[in-house]
Order: C-alpha cells, then sequence, then structure tokens
C-alpha cells in the first residue's frame, strides 16, 4: 500500500465509524413514514441532517460522507487517469449497480460528481455488524483501484501479444 | 486461437462431406462469412451429381473493377475438368458448378487442392485488387529502377497514382490500396461502434505502431489516424467527418511483395486486418466482463460477512450449528 493510500483510508474508516450510528426515526412530515432522511427533500426538517463530510486524497479521488439521523450516503470518486481508465471504471461501476439488489447498501445511482454511492440506513446496520460494513466499504475502495490498474494493464499487454503476433507472418 | 482462418470452416466441410459421401445427396445449404459475405451450395436442378456453389461479396462492383472475374477464373482454372463457371444465380455475385462424378474419380490430393481452394473462394474474391495492385508496383518498380526517383516530376507522377478503393462494408469502411515504386500502402478506414470499442481500438493500434519499433522490425510500418485521412487517400475518400472513424494505414515493403508464397501470404494476412482486430477487441471486452463478474463475487463475500455467524462465507445460511451439549443458537435479534 502505498504511502498516501494509508493515511487516507484510515480517515474514511474512523469518519464512517462515527458517521454510521442510526437510530430507527420515522418521518416528520408523512405520518407512518419511515424513510431514509438523507434521501429526501430536508427544507422543512433540517435538524436531521447531520454536516456532510469529504475527504479528499486528491482531486481525483475523494470521498463524500453525508450523514442523518437515520441513514448515511457514501460516495466515492474513483481514480480515473486517463481514458481507458474512465471507461473501466464506468463499465465497472455500471456492472456493479446493475446488482445493486444483491448489495443492500449499494445505490442505484450516484451522486453528482461522483463514481459510486452507499446508502446505509438503520435497517441495515440493525442486520449487519457496523464494524463489517466498514471494513467493506473499505475493501471495496482498495480493491477497486487495484482491479481497474491491473484491468489496464492487462488490456495493455494484451493488446502487444495481438499486435506482434498479427505484424509476426508477414515475413 | 490467436488468428482468423482465412478459409471458410463451413464450406469446406460441406464440400468434403458432399465428395467422401457413397451416395448422392440432396445438399440447400447457406452460410455467412465475415463482412456481409454469404455463400450458397445447393444442387443444380435435379442432377445431384451437380453442386452449385456461389457466394455474395459486398464490394462486388469494385471488384469487378479490379478484375475480380479474370483472377477467380484464372485461380480455379486447373480445376476447369469437374469445376465450371456458370452464370451467376440471382442474388449472388459468382457462381460454380461442380461436377461429383467427375471429382470423385479424381486423387485425394486433387480433391483436397480444390476443397482448400474453394473454401478460400472469399479470399480469393479480395485478393483480386491487391494482385492488381502488386502488379502495378512491380511494373512500376521497373520503370524507376534507374530514374532519380527524388526529382520533381517523379514525385508529381507517383502521387498521381491511381488509388484502388474496396468499400468492403458499404460506404463507410473501406480498403485503399496505393502502390508506388518502392512500397504499397494499403489503409482501412473503420468505424467503432461504442465508445468502449473506440477506446480499446486506440489501445490496440497504438501497440501496432510500437510493435515494429520494439521487436518485429521486419513487419510492415503502421501508422494510425483518428478521424483525418492519411494524405495518400485525401483525393479518393469521400470524407464526411465521423467521430468513430480511424484511418489504419500499413507500408507494405519489397520484401514483403516477393513474389510466390511470401505475397500471397501477405494478401491473406492484410486483407483480415480489420476482422482480426475487431475480433480482439470483442475477446479483451468479454474477458473484463468475466472478470468483473468474479471480482463482484468477491465483493458479495465481503459484505456477507457482515450478517451475524448463521451465514457462511458465500452467504449461505448455515443452519445446524449446534452447541457442545446440543443446543441451537438463538437466530435472529433477542
Amino acid at each position: 500500500m502505498s504511502q498516501s493510500l494509508k493515511p487516507y483510508l484510515t480517515a474514511v474508516r474512523s469518519s464512517l465509524t462515527a458517521a454510521i450510528c442510526l437510530e430507527d426515526f420515522s418521518s416528520q412530515l408523512v405520518e407512518r413514514h419511515n424513510r431514509p432522511e438523507i434521501e429526501v427533500d430536508n427544507t422543512h426538517t433540517p435538524e436531521l441532517i447531520l454536516n456532510p463530510m469529504a475527504i479528499a486524497r486528491n482531486e481525483n479521488e475523494k470521498v463524500l460522507i453525508e450523514p442523518s439521523i437515520n441513514s448515511v450516503r457514501v460516495s466515492i470518486k474513483i481514480k480515473q487517469a486517463d481514458e481507458i481508465e474512465q471507461i473501466l471504471v464506468h463499465q465497472f461501476t455500471r456492472f456493479l449497480t446493475s446488482r445493486a439488489e444483491n448489495f443492500f447498501i449499494l445505490r442505484r445511482v450516484p451522486i453528482k460528481g461522483y463514481d459510486i454511492s452507499f446508502l446505509v440506513t438503520n435497517f441495515h446496520t440493525e442486520q449487519m455488524l457496523k464494524d463489517k460494513l466498514v471494513d467493506f466499504i473499505i475493501e471495496f475502495m482498495e480493491e477497486v483501484d487495484k482491479e481497474i490498474s491491473e484491468m489496464k494493464l492487462f488490456l495493455n499487454a494484451r493488446a502487444r501479444v495481438i499486435a506482434e503476433a498479427y505484424l509476426t507472418p508477414f515475413d | 486461437m490467436l488468428q482468423i482462418e482465412q478459409n471458410n470452416l463451413l464450406l469446406e466441410k460441406t464440400i468434403t462431406e458432399l465428395i467422401n459421401s457413397e451416395d448422392l445427396k440432396t445438399v440447400e445449404r447457406l452460410f455467412t462469412d465475415f463482412d456481409f459475405t454469404t455463400y450458397h451450395v445447393s444442387n443444380l436442378s435435379d442432377e445431384k451429381s451437380l453442386i452449385l456453389v456461389s457466394i455474395y461479396v459486398k464490394c462486388w462492383n469494385d471488384l469487378v473493377k479490379y478484375g475480380v472475374e479474370s483472377y477467380l477464373d484464372s485461380k480455379y482454372s486447373k480445376f476447369s475438368k469437374f469445376l465450371t463457371k456458370t452464370s451467376q444465380e440471382s442474388g449472388y455475385d459468382y457462381s460454380f458448378n461442380l461436377d461429383l462424378s467427375i471429382l470423385k474419380q479424381e486423387s485425394i490430393e486433387v480433391q483436397d487442392e480444390l476443397i482448400s481452394e474453394l473454401s478460400n473462394l472469399k479470399r480469393n474474391c479480395i485478393a483480386a485488387p491487391f494482385e492488381q495492385a502488386f502488379k502495378r508496383y512491380d511494373e512500376l518498380a521497373q520503370a524507376y529502377a534507374n530514374v532519380d526517383v527524388y526529382s520533381e516530376e517523379v514525385k508529381q507522377e507517383l502521387s498521381n497514382e491511381s488509388v484502388l478503393t474496396i468499400n468492403y462494408r458499404g460506404m463507410d469502411e473501406s480498403i485503399y490500396i496505393k502502390p508506388s515504386f518502392d512500397r504499397v500502402t494499403v489503409i482501412f478506414s473503420t468505424i467503432f461502434k461504442d465508445e468502449t470499442d473506440k477506446i480499446f481500438g486506440k489501445v490496440f493500434l497504438q501497440e501496432f505502431v510500437d510493435a515494429r519499433r520494439r521487436s518485429v522490425q521486419t513487419a510492415p510500418q503502421v501508422l494510425y489516424s483518428h478521424n483525418e485521412p492519411p494524405l495518400d487517400i485525401k483525393s479518393s475518400v469521400n470524407h464526411h467527418p465521423n467521430e468513430n472513424q480511424g484511418f489504419v494505414t500499413f507500408v507494405l515493403f519489397p520484401r514483403h511483395l516477393t513474389k510466390g508464397d511470401r505475397r500471397d501470404n501477405c494478401i491473406s494476412h492484410i486483407q483480415f486486418f480489420r476482422n482480426y482486430f475487431h475480433y480482439h477487441i470483442k475477446c479483451a471486452k468479454a474477458y473484463m466482463h468475466s472478470r468483473m463478474r468474479f471480482r463482484v463475487k468477491e465483493f458479495l463475500r465481503v459484505l456477507n460477512r457482515a450478517k451475524p455467524e448463521n451465514l457462511d462465507e458465500d452467504g449461505k445460511v448455515i443452519e445446524n450449528r449446534k452447541t457442545a451439549s446440543g443446543r441451537r443458537f438463538e437466530i435472529g435479534r433477542a
């Protein structure tokens, strides 16, 4: 793990642990509704929303944590250095979000400006262990970077082999 | 499976089957090949020993301009005893009449040769303009053997050399061939259907360009330009700017054009460039897909660890967990 990645992940981990402190909370506006407060328009009940936190490693890699009383929204911007990485990240996140129902906490559509978003509600923390949820998000961040760069390397290696295999028989 | 087979396996199998079967059968087969090519193998009228083999090639009209008919005639003339050209079947461009009763009496070698030549029918069709361009190169090479090729007039003459155009996939994708006295330039224009293909294509083409510098020094020179046709063919391209279009140039040097096997090999190899190239882009995409599938599974496994103990690594419910005294664990919240 590189020098700057570790403090970044540590910061995300502790902020997440602090943010995922949720309780069951029924809607104050609509009777018998219980909804993730971070996802609803809260102009009438601003007291339910906590201060959002942005943790950035650099301009291309950052995490936005938006806590509220019964839900936390975590959005991740994945590093994309060039066109190829952009395509790969796009494909990968599309692949993930189309399987969102298996991932419980994955949001189908990311927040604008980010590549992928998670939504953790009090129901998730009731069914799952909070520490392990945080572990998952951290591991996800680590693995995604690794996966993307591996795929890119693979693509280049493959292209090289293909090009040589094509050009050799000419002679 | 790096290289794409040049012959058509189905055609090969069909003809082999016909020759080897004891009694005569009725055939009616229709199959396709790259670049919208279609083959049709059927019985001629009611005579079961007479087989009609027809081919449809998208760019036939272009090929006719470059002498495909006479090229095919000469290519298949050695089989004239049992393989004769007939007027083309409607909807197809070129038809052969194959007489099985005579062919069956021929030696195995002749039969095999016929099968292999016939299964290369598409390759031979597209080869015609290449042959013509290479012939033109021979003439030019001789004409300019003792001339100062750097003088302005000669340069002018050479740049006026006509370009052979094959619109092998309709108007969007074409092959341009331009002969000169010391090289033949083959330019492919290709379209990328989606954004991913385009980016992957760029990576692949960059490697084609670099491969020669790195390891395969004797290979043809490869140049790549995106969106903008190379100067050589600028006049003959009816160019309407298209974001997804790319031009790949191969410069074939005299060493690739040595007469005989090498020249034939070069023709078969280069005309399959587009197929090879797009095939490998699709392969790379398929691999990425399977890789992502695997990674998603791994992520799910990690997430499932967050569930309380009654689930195993794969997220399946473990039901019969008991304590030493035989009591079951209470599942769910207290």
